[in-house]
């Protein structure tokens, strides 16, 4: 069986065996990955793969399973497996599939990658580093360009395929001399095409600076409240936060959200717009279908302060009585500020540019404590030095609203586009 | 399925090769305030084969399984070490050959339990929390299963099966405090499948009222006093001290890449009442939480003596940082999917009980904290380590006081390790988490109480 025909099969197999609704996902994929380790080119990583998620619903019971076997029997046995999951399930009116929609394929990215050019822009970004900051460990770098086929069809009838292929880069680095050692630090990007030279990809360039600068890093003395500069790479990490404890399926179906009443409600700064848009232009590395089955809109979470929507599943939603999101989340846009970074620098009177934090997930009310890394001292509104054995401490809901000011800089990471963001109230405390 | 035997392929393996069948296979149940959100099971596997070349590394997956697969991968995996070689000859040796077998099976001999009664199982636990507990306002159980079965058959010789399952149940609760929600973990399980880690539901009980106990104390408690303060770490945590402050600063590949663990080798870096081993298999004559005999390269596994007395003594190789250091490779070199290459990783770390009472411990600080759960962690190779800290209560003059909010520890490992003055007689395994490191993997962490003075977030 190829392709549709075998998503057909188990929808038809399933609907023979008196299943009520059932969706299928098939994914096909293949990585070209070249990994640095230590400073060399030394792996060359090719992995194919398949993966059939069936999903079945049955007097409102259901079970999900995934297989990477795509033979007529071991469907055939994940079938059977399916249907003693959805059998011995709980009852629950609140799950469904999606209704039908317009039938659509969906294309982004290259169709395969070119392998010398990758092998010349990781080998040209390993001599630039070495040429330009020798005080560099480069630990590990992983460029890979990953080519995926996905078909989603459900029983009422949505058939959707989706094509992309992306390339991605990520460089893990610390910065080491006769002396000293710094905080490992590491970025993502990623690439629709192979335009640039890696160095000048996202924050790279800048945190390669930042970390030979991070050589002469210190302590910082005593504890005190103050503002912190939460930069773009940091920034996805708080707002990966906001979305598991205030916006995702568990968290609103469990009650703990503490914006569960928040809608249309002020949750943030009026300065604070946040949207999930994996369907814009500016966002190479996104989706065009979720995977409850609807095909993916962007939509805006957070406007001028204001709380405008969750990140609800169908299943959330039905499970809360709430709308359904336009999509799932990801895919973050931050919209800019009207201010420059250094402007925010300047207009700290005592805090820190946080560049990484290393630190738990926040409590269900929002309280979190974790260590800045890879971090600066700021006073009287100038970067004094690079910090280290630093926590910092704080609640995300305070941190929304007490936002004073955002970067008109922003940087695309390809799956995301953030600003730097500066925000007041944060226990910051030393040795 | 998988192939029982990779003998039959040694004539395909000409350049330096690691062939590897693995099938994963995950059960994954979640009850969130008694909804079934997640009913799900995962079959994974596949073929794999690494060549190196001269120093180059090539690596093929492919998930079909079959004569017509492994050869694929073993022929494209060559042809990517070759790419490689082209490129840049590194001229490297290829490894000292070894090529020890084994089969090694933790399956259960008991009769499996049907999807009908692990679901039973788990609604009769949701059912007592919500019977015992009715004003929590949340109750998250969360099932999952993972059995990891491989086949290995290196160019060397070396051949392995092997068949690891780990059953665990995550249990988080959750009741309102002023307004806000406070939530409490624990973790049930470990190696083996679910029929050898769950008899029955009441045998759960005992430590649900326990963590209830826990959760409203919590509930009263207070932020910590943000700062360097005296600590008991308890028996929980000092696996996970083990894991995240010293365990990965000691990975010869992340000591390759500036590890400040690389400049004090020989030297002292804890006091001499702490020594760390990452253990293969056995510690004391059982079976550790991530039993390894052979790795994922056809290294037999032995136990890597990290710091002994305070000194740190060696670090966790594969083959090739092994040839680099020139030392014997220890056996640390492990692969989590199909698809995924070895890397450096830990087994089973742990530090080594001492003599002290709990008790005393405790007794011995006026103004400290006693911290007993740990979340997530996090290395650094500057060895500064953080670790989140989810139950914990406040000591004041020798004795127990307010439960203490979620927090976070932090400190540079070598530091904090020199500041240990009382290490306890007891140990406690855990091996519920996940290390990441490019990859997933299951690993064991133990260790007993410490105490040290070490950095703790709060207000």
């Amino acid at each position: 069986m190829e392709k549709k025909e075998i998503l057909k099969y188990c929808i038809d197999s399933l609907s023979e065996s008196g299943v009520d609704k059932s969706q299928c996902i098939l994914n096909y994929s293949k990585k070209d990955e070249l990994n640095v380790d230590i400073g060399e080119i030394s792996l060359f990583r090719t992995t194919f793969d398949t993966n059939l998620e069936i999903t079945a619903i049955h007097e409102n019971r259901k079970g999900s399973i995934s297989i990477n076997k795509l033979d007529k029997d071991s469907i055939d046995k994940a079938i059977v497996d399916l249907l003693e999951l959805s059998r011995t399930s709980e009852i629950d009116e609140a799950y469904d599939i999606s209704p039908k929609q317009e039938t659509k394929v969906f294309s982004s990215g290259d169709e395969k990658p070119d392998l010398d050019k990758m092998y010349s822009l990781m080998d040209g970004f390993v001599v630039k580093v070495k040429d330009m900051y020798p005080q560099i460990k480069l630990e590990q770098a992983i460029f890979d360009f990953v080519k995926t086929e996905e078909y989603l069809m459900n029983s009422n009838g949505v058939d959707f395929q989706s094509n992309k292929g992306i390339y991605n880069f990520t460089p893990i680095f610390t910065s080491k001399d006769d002396e000293n050692t710094t905080s490992f630090n590491y970025t993502q990007v990623s690439l629709s095409e192979l335009k640039k030279d890696l160095l000048e990809c996202g924050s790279i360039n800048y945190l390669l600076r930042e970390s030979v600068e991070q050589l002469k890093s210190k302590p910082l003395e005593g504890k005190f409240v103050g503002d912190i500069i939460i930069t773009p790479d940091c920034l996805y990490d708080f707002i990966y936060f906001l979305n598991s404890i205030n916006l995702s399926d568990n968290t609103l179906i469990s009650g703990t959200s503490t914006f569960k009443d928040k809608i249309n409600k002020k949750v943030a700064s009026p300065k604070f717009t946040l949207h999930s848009n994996p369907v814009s232009e500016e966002i190479c590395n996104g989706y065009f279908v979720t995977d409850d089955g609807f095909e993916a809109e962007n939509l805006t979470i957070i406007k001028d302060g204001v709380l405008k929507s969750f990140l609800l599943s169908q299943y959330g939603a039905n499970k809360t009585k709430l709308e359904r999101s336009k999509n799932t989340g990801g895919a973050y846009i931050v919209e800019s500020g009207d201010k420059t970074l250094d402007k925010l620098i300047k207009d700290i009177d005592r805090g820190i540019v946080i560049a990484r934090f290393s630190g738990g997930e926040p409590s269900p009310n929002g309280d979190f404590s974790g260590v800045a890394k890879n971090s600066f001292y700021i006073e009287n509104g100038e970067i004094k030095y690079p910090i280290t054995e630093t926590m910092i401490s704080g609640n995300l809901n305070e941190l929304l609203l007490n936002i004073k000011d955002i970067s008109k800089e922003r940087i695309n990471f390809g799956s995301t586009v953030l600003p730097w963001i500066s925000t007041s109230g944060i226990t910051i405390s030393g040795k | 399925m998988l192939i029982n035997n990779l003998n039959s392929y040694s004539s395909l393996l000409k350049d330096y090769t690691e062939l590897r069948v693995q099938e994963n296979r995950t059960l994954r149940i979640s009850l969130v305030k008694g909804n079934l959100v997640k009913n799900t099971k995962e079959i994974i596997g596949g073929v794999s084969a690494r060549v190196n070349k001269k120093g180059s590394w090539g690596f093929v997956s492919i998930p079909e399984i079959n004569l017509e697969s492994i050869k694929k991968a073993i022929q494209e995996a060559g042809y990517n070490a070759a790419f490689l070689n082209s490129k840049a000859n590194k001229g490297k040796e290829r490894f000292l050959p070894s090529n020890p077998t084994m089969e090694k099976s933790f399956a259960t001999h008991k009769t499996r339990l049907t999807q009908k009664e692990i679901m039973d199982y788990v609604k009769a636990v949701d059912a007592y929390i919500m019977t015992k507990y009715p004003n929590l306002i949340n109750r998250d159980i969360h099932v999952q299963c993972l059995d990891m079965e491989k086949n290995l058959l290196t160019s060397d010789g070396a051949s392995l099966y092997s068949m690891l399952p780990r059953s665990i149940i995550y249990v988080d609760l959750t009741l309102e405090k002023d307004g806000q929600p406070v939530n409490v973990t624990n973790v049930f399980g470990g190696r083996g499948q679910f029929e050898d880690n769950f008899d029955t539901p009441d045998k759960l009980y005992l430590e649900l009222d326990k963590t209830y106990e826990h959760l409203l104390k919590k509930s009263e408690g207070v932020y910590a006093d943000a700062g360097v303060k005296e600590c008991i770490l308890d028996a929980k945590l000092a696996g996970i001290l083990a894991h995240e402050a010293i365990g990965h600063t000691t990975e010869s590949d992340l000591v390759l890449g500036g590890s400040v663990a690389g400049d004090y080798l020989n030297k002292q870096v804890a006091s001499s009442l702490v020594s760390l081993v990452d253990f293969a298999h056995t510690y004391n004559g059982e079976l550790c939480p991530v039993p390894i005999y052979i790795d994922d390269e056809g290294t037999k596994s032995e136990d890597t003596v990290i710091i002994k007395d305070g000194i740190l003594k060696s670090f966790m190789h594969n083959k090739e940082t092994a040839q680099h250091f020139n030392v014997s490779p220890t056996g640390n070199a492990r692969a989590f999917e199909y698809f995924d290459e070895p890397l450096v990783r830990m087994r089973n770390t742990a530090i080594i009980p001492g003599n002290s009472k709990l008790e005393d411990m405790i007794a011995s600080i006026e103004d400290g904290y006693y911290l007993i759960d740990p979340s997530n962690g996090q290395a650094d190779s500057t060895s500064e380590f953080m670790f989140g800290v989810t139950l914990g209560y406040e000591i004041k003059n020798g004795k127990l006081g307010r439960g203490i909010k979620d927090t976070t520890i932090s400190g540079v490992a070598f530091d904090v390790l020199k500041t240990v003055s009382m290490v306890s007689d007891d140990m406690n395994w855990s091996a519920g988490g996940f290390c990441g490191k490019k990859q997933l993997i299951t690993v064991g962490m133990g260790g007993p109480a410490v105490k040290c003075k070490i950095n703790i977030g709060g207000r």
